[in-house]
């Protein structure tokens, strides 16, 4: 099993970054990596169990997730992969956001454990890691900057 | 019930923060707030049940508080007060600590709920949050931090 753990300030309050990015469909609105999204069999965003289905911009890949916990006391979410173009399979992760009180600021976490299915494991685990969970966080400290 | 929760970046790595904060009778060592600290009963200071038994400063009296978790798999401790002097029932108070892998950094989180049974809320709440937790993340900046 393969983990890859990644967090970081964002530079804005709890409530608002939670508000931005709990929505499970809103990938292409605040991730650069990501075209297109769209939830499943016209399910709600936040139904526990729903499947966004949503595609990488570099080269169109097609992904499906499954939204498996939500918890706005928490603010974290969780989901599994069910179809992805990376070599990953077994494939769960979890953001969760955590108010910093002194500047009113925010805690990105996010993470993820799967299983390596081709290629070395700390190729997956970095790409991952950096191209996916660090540029989300630099997406959305570039879109809070802006405000 | 009355939550408190206090969060803070502190500009080093989390394993640094979490050697100085982990130990149950350190208080002393780096909170200007605390003086004299020593566990009851002869108990090692990582024993789950141990009783911290240490002093304000300035001689405002004598906190006895019971280690109830540590995780050095998730930098958190938790501990309850048995006697203080503050005006509070059912202390219970929870401290972890996050990395931030971005910067390599750390963010400290306290917590602690409890039930004011004299006095103002509000002074109670400014002792705990800002006299003792927020505190202490500003002195791990001071000690730890690469900037100063």
């Amino acid at each position: 099993m393969a983990k890859v753990y990644r967090s970081a300030v964002i530079a804005a309050p709890a409530k608002t970054v939670w508000d931005y990015v709990r929505d499970f469909n809103a990938l292409p609105k605040w991730h650069p990596a990501i075209a297109t999204s769209e939830i499943e069999a016209g399910s709600p965003a936040d139904r526990v169990g729903c499947v966004r289905r949503f595609t990488r911009r570099s080269d169109g890949g097609l992904l499906r997730e499954q939204l498996l916990a939500l918890s706005d006391a928490e603010r974290t979410f969780t989901y599994s992969i069910l179809v992805s173009p990376m070599p990953v399979a077994n494939y769960t992760a979890t953001m969760r956001f955590t108010p910093i009180t002194k500047g009113n600021l925010t805690l990105a976490e996010w993470w993820a454990e799967f299983d390596v299915t081709q290629g070395p494991d700390a190729d997956t685990v970095s790409d991952i890691g950096d191209n996916v969970f660090v540029a989300g966080f630099a997406a959305l400290n570039t879109h809070f900057s802006k405000k | 019930m009355t939550k408190v929760f206090v969060s803070a970046v502190i500009d080093a790595p989390i394993a640094k923060v979490w050697a100085k904060m982990r130990d149950f009778n350190g208080l002393p060592d780096w909170h200007p707030r605390f003086s004299r600290s020593h566990i009851e009963d002869g108990l090692r200071s990582d024993t789950i049940g141990c009783i911290r038994n240490f002093d304000i400063v300035g001689g405002a009296g004598t906190i006895r508080e019971r280690l109830l978790t540590l995780s050095d798999a998730e930098y958190t401790m938790t501990y309850c007060i048995l006697d203080a002097p503050l005006p509070v029932e059912g202390y219970v108070a929870t401290l972890k600590l996050y990395p931030i892998t971005v910067g390599d950094q750390t963010l400290g989180t306290w917590s602690a709920e409890f039930k004011v049974v004299s006095g103002r809320e509000e002074d109670v709440v400014d002792a705990v949050a800002n006299g003792t937790f927020g505190k202490a993340f500003e002195v791990m900046n001071e000690l730890l931090g690469r900037a100063r």
